[in-house]
């Protein structure tokens, strides 16, 4: 079994070096991008298993990020972190072709196990 | 981002009294604007009934009047022919009368009794023959050719023998190609009033006179029947205007008429005025004598019946007039009163809208606040997780504290971030104690442009041509307000172009004052916004990306600097914002006093 690659987009840096830094401790291969444009950069030299997008970035926001990614990697899964108080973006990337959406602050545990979930979906896609 | 930008402007509003009272914008008074409809509807209530009172009376009453002294004149000339044809008619029985009574008295001559030398019974026979035809016959008298009466019959038998040749009318009736004369009315030797009718007849060469008197009471009395029945009067006048046939009631005989007819005129209607009345008279001149009958009328009588059809189209009119009126004021004040009604629910309406953006704006504002605060809870339910992970001797981490001190750090710094906001959240709407210093308006403006051209002018292709006075005064004021006025103007001024645009900003000193223009060649602002875009939560952007606070916030501000902001914009051409801000140090005081 390979081991689990998961890209984590933020563009708060201490957000996102520790969730990398802690799903790391975890043996899940993590890296992060500090914006749409950087993730995108990184997906065309490397394949990613999982995507953890934030919503609201500055410049390409995630759901711009999300269609590009649809684009380019089609079968990687994306998981849409909101921060805002609404469903509404999470919805929206849902449409767009994201597993799910995780409301921003959430404990590791429920970023953990969507990410497992996705995974898993994928590799059912793939076997 | 914009939501939140444009609230946390919110509180570096100064809340001192003085600075609420005379806000560039009119405050959404719910009272005062229903007061100013009423008070307009009002008066365009008096206009319209005015208007249409006027519009539709005038006319009216011209008409009315136009019609009104035409059917006057009519009636006066128709009421003048009538009383001319009565005289006419009057004239012509009286000619034939007098016709007649010469008739009568020439039958004598061909009578069976009638003697060159007549006896007295024949006489006597002759009168009685006379008074057959006309009991106005007095007496008759038979006249030699040397103008002595040889004969007569009647109650003045002192006349018989008399010699009448001096005497006028004998003379007259000789000389004169008429074989009779009618005299006027005299009293003559019996001193008794008549009037004679003699006529000529010639025997062998010999010139005989027949005459008879006849009594004006009896003509009187004729007259008084021709003229009955047509409201009336009838006189008879000779020549000189002596009376000759009168009423008793209203003069008398031989006295003088108070109305002598142009003499030249055989007849005629005329106006006069008599015991203050004024009449109107018709006069025809009698052809067989040398009267002239006068039918005279009071002009009251005479117009009666346009005096009545005058009445009453005046008070058709009036009436009329007064029920236009009443309908059209009835009608005007519903119609109105409705229109009020309507544009008062409108205004309601309006209020409500108003007070429902307000609240879908404190909506909006919770939502930005929420996810600026989600942000750092985010960070710092993460890093404590790390430093849980560390301290799982399971994950095999850098667990020393140096390490764990290094994620507490970044804990702190997000719990800081978190408290700023909600210090800015309490701190609005709440008064502070302003830190007045000496503002550079340039370098507020460089900063506020740096600063938007990291995150709002990034997307666009914005060129900035600034064109700022070297050694400009400075001014006192907060330093974070001023920003936010430029801030919140340049935002607009991005926001108005579409892609590719310039934005300008000047400064220069004017007589006190520090004028900073901003202009910007975006699409501009429709005329009918001009009065509305300094009125809170109003905004053009759609899609929840503006409060409308930016330029209320930002009049605000300036107002209460003392300033004012003024708006150019051309549609399609761009928007000019020119800010007034005084210098005087006056300023310093008035902000700073109060607080102390």
């Amino acid at each position: 079994m390979d081991t689990l690659r998961v890209l984590i987009v933020d563009d708060e840096d201490d957000f996102r070096e520790t969730v990398v830094k802690r799903l790391n401790a975890r043996k899940i291969q993590a890296e992060g991008a500090a914006s749409g444009i950087k993730a995108l950069e990184v997906l065309k030299d490397k394949d990613f298993d999982v995507i953890v997008l934030d919503v609201k970035m500055p410049g390409m926001d995630g759901i711009e990020t999300l269609r590009h990614v649809k684009k380019l990697k089609p079968e990687t899964e994306v998981i849409m972190l909101t921060g805002h108080a609404s469903v509404e973006f999470g919805l929206k990337g849902m449409q767009l072709g994201a597993f799910d959406y995780v409301m921003k602050p959430a404990p590791l545990n429920e970023l953990l196990d969507t990410i497992g979930q996705a995974y898993n979906k994928k590799r059912g896609m793939i076997h | 981002m914009r939501v939140w930008d444009t609230s946390h402007l919110l509180d570096d509003i100064p809340a001192h009294k003085q600075a609420s009272a005379g806000h560039i914008y009119a405050p959404a008074d719910s009272q005062a604007n229903l007061q100013r409809i009423r008070f307009h509807f009002k008066q365009l209530q008096t206009r319209l009934i005015l208007g249409l009172v006027l519009g539709f009376l005038l006319p009216n009453a011209l008409l009315s009047a136009y019609f009104h002294f035409q059917f006057t004149h009519t009636l006066k000339e128709s009421a003048k022919l009538s009383l001319a044809a009565v005289a006419e008619s009057q004239k012509n029985t009286i000619d034939l009368y007098l016709q007649e009574r010469v008739v009568n008295l020439y039958n004598l001559f061909h009578s069976k009794d009638f003697s060159l030398n007549p006896t007295q019974e024949q006489m006597e026979t002759l009168l009685a023959s006379l008074k057959h035809f006309h009991d106005g016959f007095i007496d008759v008298g038979f006249f030699d050719p040397r103008g002595v009466q040889i004969a007569c019959a009647g109650p003045f038998h002192s006349l018989l023998g008399m010699d009448y040749s001096h005497e006028p009318w004998y003379h007259t009736l000789l000389e004169d190609s008429k074989n009779y004369l009618i005299s006027d009315i005299y009293l003559g030797f019996r001193k008794v009033p008549h009037f004679t009718i003699a006529i000529k007849q010639v025997f062998d060469n010999q010139t005989y006179v027949m005459r008879a008197s006849l009594d004006p009471d009896k003509f009187y009395i004729f007259l008084r029947a021709i003229s009955q029945g047509k409201e009336v009067e009838s006189t008879l006048i000779n020549h000189q205007g002596i009376y000759q046939v009168v009423d008793p009631g209203r003069s008398q005989f031989l006295n003088r008429s108070d109305y002598i007819p142009p003499p030249i005129s055989p007849a005629g209607v005329e106006e006069f005025e008599r015991d203050n009345q004024k009449m109107l008279v018709a006069y025809a001149s009698i052809k067989e004598t040398p009267w002239v009958l006068l039918t005279m009328q009071p002009v009251s009588v005479a117009q009666a019946g346009m005096i009545n059809t005058r009445l009453v189209l005046t008070t058709s009119l009036v009436i009329i007039s007064l029920l236009i009126s009443a309908i059209i004021y009835f009608t005007i004040r519903r119609l109105v009163d409705r229109a009020r009604r309507m544009a008062e629910k409108g205004q309601q309406l309006q209020e409500m809208l108003t007070h429902a953006s307000k609240l879908a704006s404190i909506g909006e504002l919770a939502a930005g606040v929420a996810h600026e605060i989600n942000n750092p809870l985010a960070i710092i339910m993460a890093t404590s997780g790390v430093i849980r992970d560390m301290l799982n001797p399971e994950f095999e981490l850098d667990h020393s504290p140096e390490a764990i001190c290094k994620e507490l750090s970044v804990i702190d710094t997000a719990a800081d971030r978190a408290k700023g906001i909600t210090r800015k959240l309490q701190d609005m709407g709440k008064s502070r104690v302003p830190s007045v210093v000496e503002c550079d308006v340039n370098a507020l403006l460089d900063e506020v442009v740096g600063r938007l051209k990291k995150v709002e002018f990034k997307p666009k292709h914005i060129e900035i041509a600034g064109d700022l006075a070297p050694g400009l005064p400075r001014i006192f004021a907060e330093p974070e307000p001023l920003r936010q006025v430029f801030a919140n103007i340049l935002i607009n001024a991005c926001d108005a172009i579409a892609d590719r645009g310039t934005i300008g900003i000047t400064t220069e000193a004017k007589e006190d004052m520090i004028l900073v223009t901003i202009t910007d060649s975006g699409k501009g602002i429709p005329p009918e916004n001009l009065q509305l875009i300094f009125n809170p939560f109003f905004t053009t952007k759609g899609g929840g990306r503006s409060t409308g606070l930016g330029l209320s916030i930002a009049a605000s501000i300036v107002k209460y600097l003392g300033g004012i902001i003024r708006v150019n914009s051309i549609p399609g051409t761009g928007s000019s914002f020119t800010i007034l801000l005084p210098i005087n140090e006056q300023a310093q005081k008035t902000i700073k006093q109060p607080e102390k």
